[in-house]
């Protein structure tokens, strides 16, 4: 049983999944891979709606250009490494929960160790390369990847489960090629409660995934799209898994 | 032919059936920026289009 803290602080989303629900949240490890736009999203989201551990990884400092979208930080944080001021920010929107802050670069040395109990990646990152790792070490560990990405008014949001759909690399084989991107924070809040959204049915049994759907948002027409695909068996990371 | 083009606008295109990237080709749009769905569904880009088909290219986005 949650105790009458813990009920009280969850009581409306309670009504939706059950207190076995909450302690099914309560006892998920989350890796959020970026502390940037997406991640400030997913992060606050995750961790109001009381992920019990979460760990935020990011190598970083929070710029001036970043305030725009990435909430997580204010103008205090400038300079200060973004994994740092989002475990401050977390910390004070749920002291609950446990949040863990890695000043790391994702990569194949060290995606192992940042992954070690982990039960789902948030996908906060900025470039293809950085989401195919990621894709290749939740196919690896067979958890679930959340994929979103954002540029401008436009989004989009998959649920990646190894097994049971296709995998990053079946739905865009290859990268597009590096450009800066504009941002919106609104887009990344968008993209990122899409995420979150997935992780919390996921986790608590309910609705219908985003699985080999893709969600793509254009916040100009205001519009919500989704276009299907499956898994490619000639694909290069996950048809030898089969 | 169908196409809803990235940018939201439709076109009708009367060919004959073609890989879709040679019928990116033709609109002039790099393969690499974009996925397309056939018909709902996304499909690999060597995948023949044509007839009464519709196409859907979707130039995905990458930042965060």
């Amino acid at each position: 049983m949650l105790g009458d803290e813990k009920r009280g602080r969850y009581a409306r989303q309670i009504l939706l999944f059950g207190e076995g629900g909450q302690k099914k949240l309560k006892s998920t490890l989350v890796l959020i891979a970026g502390a940037g736009g997406l991640g400030s999203a997913i992060a606050f989201y995750m961790a109001a709606a009381g992920f019990g551990r979460i760990r935020i990884v990011d190598c970083d400092v929070v710029e001036l250009s970043n305030l725009n979208r990435q909430i997580l930080h204010s103008e205090a944080d400038l300079g200060r490494a973004k994994a740092l001021s989002a475990f401050d920010a977390l910390a004070g929107i749920n002291p609950e929960i446990e949040v863990e802050a890695v000043v790391e670069r994702i990569s194949e040395e060290n995606i192992d160790e940042l992954l070690q109990g982990c039960d789902m990646i948030m996908d906060g990152m900025d470039s293809f390369p950085s989401r195919y790792l990621l894709n290749r070490a939740a196919l690896k560990k067979a958890i679930p990847l959340f994929h979103g990405a954002i540029s401008g008014y436009q989004g989009q949001a998959t649920t990646i489960i190894p097994g049971r759909t296709a995998c990053l690399s079946c739905l865009f084989p290859r990268a597009p090629p590096p450009a800066v991107f504009p941002a919106l924070g609104c887009t990344c809040g968008v993209i990122g409660s899409i995420e979150v959204t997935e992780a919390i049915k996921y986790v608590t049994g309910k609705g219908r995934l985003l699985e080999n759907r893709l969600l793509l948002w254009d916040g100009l027409e205001g519009c919500l799209e989704e276009v299907a695909y499956e898994p490619d068996p000639s694909c290069r990371v996950c048809s030898h898994m089969k | 032919m169908l196409i809803s083009m990235p940018d939201g606008s439709r076109r009708e295109l009367c060919r004959d059936e073609a890989r879709i990237e040679e019928i990116l080709k033709e609109l002039g749009i790099n393969p690499e920026e974009v996925i397309v769905a056939k018909n709902g569904r996304i499909v690999p880009e060597d995948e023949a289009a044509g007839g009464s088909d519709q196409l859907k290219i979707v130039r995905f986005v990458h930042g965060g």
